[in-house]
């Protein structure tokens, strides 16, 4: 029998995946559009006041790498098919959190000419940490939010939202 | 020299083009002129010396008229003089002639007045789209009176961004692209940088990553809803923002600030100077690989998002000011908090201060790295710390004071050498500066109200407001039809000309110093999100990727 098959390995094997993934998140930042106060607040909370790294979370360069895409701002024209193009080079399984009040409805650049909308019309999002821009602790706690979700092995919000979608009325 | 005479002299220089010459207000002088006698007119300032080239504003002046109207600031101390020129609305007369050989800076207001709205301009070197989408049609113009959100459908077959596919360009030079996500920038642009082996030979950027539409957005929002709006322009300095907005609309509705209140935005300004200058050592830092000196400035950092919150309850967008005045005071428990927190920052600056002067591996990426001469600062049209650590002193708060500044007033911190090392300086002792300011208006604070009423309609009328912003002089063109909102509102943002000095200054250069030079100007994408520049030296022809492998398979092949 093959080793892959057994049950006691598969479960093993996820236990131990779940418990890899939730203690080394790597993150990538994507701006698409935003003023720049949702950015500060990310890189703050990477400096030594609020320190993310504690939980093993780190800003990574390359998408390819990244299991977190952290995103800001409302999504301009020019920046929506460099956003989804970052998000399908990301590997599986990925996540997406969407931070600041623009990100999540368009904020005051909502109607502008330039400005498509919401993240959630151009990606699935599973975090929204609303504010304008929110608070490091804001942050943290919507990155631990998603942790916790996932520990106690739930799929992605917003995965479930797409089986959710897909159930016939 | 006083305003009146720096004006009469700049009328005597224009005397053979003037149409019609008005004084809007005690420091302007408007000049009418014709299209065909604008380079004449603008060489005869530029060769006068006669300040330099700050903004260019283009409006619509409404379908019934027929005209399009385009304004060039000229900035000399406080006197501003304005060429004003009328061109028809339809596209075969609106024409102006470039004036981007005469002053370089110029290419980025041409561009943005093309696009925006929709001034055709002869004789430019490239008319690439700057910061609107690529897939925005021909002929649509967002500034326009008659401008609808519907005519801005995609073109179908293009992309929103068309650049050029990176690869070989021919012999040794590659092509390396930068952006517009990438680990060195926290903002999104897209850099092209030509190499030959190590060396850059050609820089090229494209922006409009961030291009949200904001003035378009502020003719459909009321006068305080505006203020929320263009606090909003950017994160980092929204505070100057507001404060150049509210300082346009009071000259406009002709109220006096209260002292007290105008000494409160001070003190706001000054401690987000402290915090973005702190910002940008850290990412400055940051560049050049020195992450612990960027840990501890973001660390230290945090102590004056104390001190801002304390003072006005939010940490990044402050809405510290309303029309009028401010809406938060400074008591005697909080000026204590802040000249604690003062005494801490400023012995941090005094350590950092020492590290960026006396660390050796630091001083060899910014030391005689990038160095711009007074003479080229002044020919780039450069500005804030970039300009002053050239020995040029471009200060707004020095040159044209506002507000409190008449009565506190400040000396501006300048270098000589114009290198990296000079840029770190100059801001680094300005925070210096500006904690001894702080100081001095806490503890010289003027009693009195906080606010005065503002009408909710503002009196019919045009006013140009200047602040001097952490990255340099910031410019608000503020004009009234005399309703609940503005007929235009025409930001000029300090890294729109700070520019230049990176591409210029590029080629030459080693690769790895590039981004030490995007950052030595301290960038804010999200404040001048409107332009695409090009320089090349001898490029020969872009390979595609596809084209390349082509030719490696062939050239194995053989």
């Amino acid at each position: 029998m093959n080793i892959k098959n057994d049950p006691l390995w598969v479960q093993v094997m996820k236990k131990v995946r779940t418990w890899a993934r939730l203690n080394s998140i790597w993150a990538i930042h994507f701006n698409s559009g935003s003023c720049n106060g949702c950015d500060i607040e990310i890189l703050a909370t990477l400096t030594p006041r609020y320190d993310v790294e504690r939980f093993g979370i780190k800003l990574e360069g390359s998408p390819r790498h990244a299991d977190v895409l952290i995103v800001t701002g409302p999504v301009t024209r020019q920046a929506r098919e460099r956003l989804l193009r970052t998000y399908e080079q990301m590997p599986e399984p990925k996540f997406v959190i969407s931070v600041g009040s623009c990100s999540i409805s368009g904020g005051v650049f909502e109607g502008c000419y330039n400005v498509g909308g919401a993240v959630d019309e151009v990606i699935p999002v599973d975090v929204f940490i609303p504010g304008c821009p929110p608070r490091p602790e804001a942050i943290v706690d919507g990155i631990i939010q998603l942790l916790t979700h996932l520990k106690e092995g739930n799929l992605p919000p917003s995965q479930t939202k797409k089986l959710v979608e897909q159930v016939p009325a | 020299m006083n305003i009146e005479q720096t004006l009469q002299t700049a009328e005597q220089l224009l005397t053979s083009w003037n149409k019609e010459a008005t004084h809007p207000e005690s420091n302007r002088l408007d000049i009418l002129i014709t299209a065909d006698d604008l380079r004449p007119a603008v060489t005869a300032l530029h060769d006068a010396r006669w300040g330099y080239l700050s903004a260019i504003t283009g409006l619509d002046l409404g379908v019934e008229s027929g005209q399009l109207e385009a304004l060039y600031h000229f900035c000399n101390g406080p006197a501003i003089t304005t060429l004003k020129i009328h061109v028809p609305r339809t596209a075969d007369d609106a024409v102006l002639p470039t004036i981007e050989d005469i002053i370089p800076p110029a290419t980025f207001f041409e561009r943005e007045l093309h696009e925006t709205v929709g001034f055709h301009i002869s004789g430019v070197k490239s008319m690439d789209r700057l910061f609107i989408p690529d897939d925005w049609p021909e002929g649509v113009y967002p500034m326009r009176a008659d401008f609808k959100i519907e005519q801005a459908q995609p073109v179908p077959g293009r992309h929103a961004d068309e650049l050029p596919e990176e690869g070989v360009v021919g012999g040794n030079t590659f092509v390396v692209p930068i952006g517009p996500q990438h680990p060195a920038l926290k903002e999104p642009g897209h850099f092209e940088f030509t190499v030959d082996g190590e060396i850059v030979t050609a820089a090229r950027m494209r922006l409009g990553y961030a291009h949200r539409g904001i003035e378009k957005a502020a003719e459909s929002r009321n006068w305080i809803q505006n203020l929320y709006l263009f606090e909003r322009v950017c994160g980092i300095c929204s505070h100057v923002h507001t404060m150049a907005y509210a300082l346009g609309v009071e000259k406009l509705a002709k109220v006096e600030v209260p002292m007290r209140a105008q000494a409160i935005r001070q003190i706001v300004a000054g401690l987000e100077r402290i915090h973005s200058h702190l910002l940008w050592l850290g990412v400055a830092a940051h560049e050049a690989g020195f992450d612990t000196l960027f840990m501890y400035s973001w660390r230290d950092r945090e102590t004056v998002m104390n001190l801002l919150e304390q003072v006005t309850g939010n940490r990044v967008n402050y809405s510290a000011n309303v029309l009028g005045g401010v809406k938060c005071d400074i008591g005697a428990e909080q000026a204590k908090v802040i000249k604690d927190g003062l005494d801490f920052l400023e012995t941090r600056i005094r350590h950092y201060l020492e590290v960026v002067t006396t660390d050796a591996m630091f001083l060899n990426r910014t030391r005689n790295v990038g160095t711009i001469t007074r003479e080229e600062a002044e020919r780039f049209g450069l500005l804030g710390p970039t300009a002053r650590a050239s020995g040029l002193v471009r200060d707004v708060r020095v040159e044209a004071p506002y507000g409190a500044y008449t009565r506190f007033p400040i000396s501006a911190v300048t270098a000589v050498n114009g290198d990296l090392e000079a840029r770190c300086e100059v801001r680094l002792n300005e925070l210096l500066v500006s904690c001894f300011a702080i100081r001095t208006l806490i503890d010289n604070l003027p009693e009195g109200p906080l606010f005065v009423k503002v009408p909710r309609k503002i009196p019919a009328g045009e006013t140009i407001s200047r602040v001097e912003a952490p990255r340099g002089e910031l410019m608000y063109y503020i004009k009234s039809a005399g309703g609940e909102t503005p007929a235009r509102v025409h930001v000029r943002t300090p890294s729109l000309c700070n520019w230049v000095s990176v591409l210029e200054k590029a080629v030459g250069r080693q690769l790895a110093d590039v981004p030490m030079l995007i950052a030595g100007m301290d960038p804010c994408f999200s404040c001048n999100d409107r332009v695409v520049t090009v320089k090349h030296s001898g490029q020969q022809k872009t390979w595609s990727w596809k084209q390349l492998r082509e030719y490696g398979i062939e050239y194995y092949n053989r």
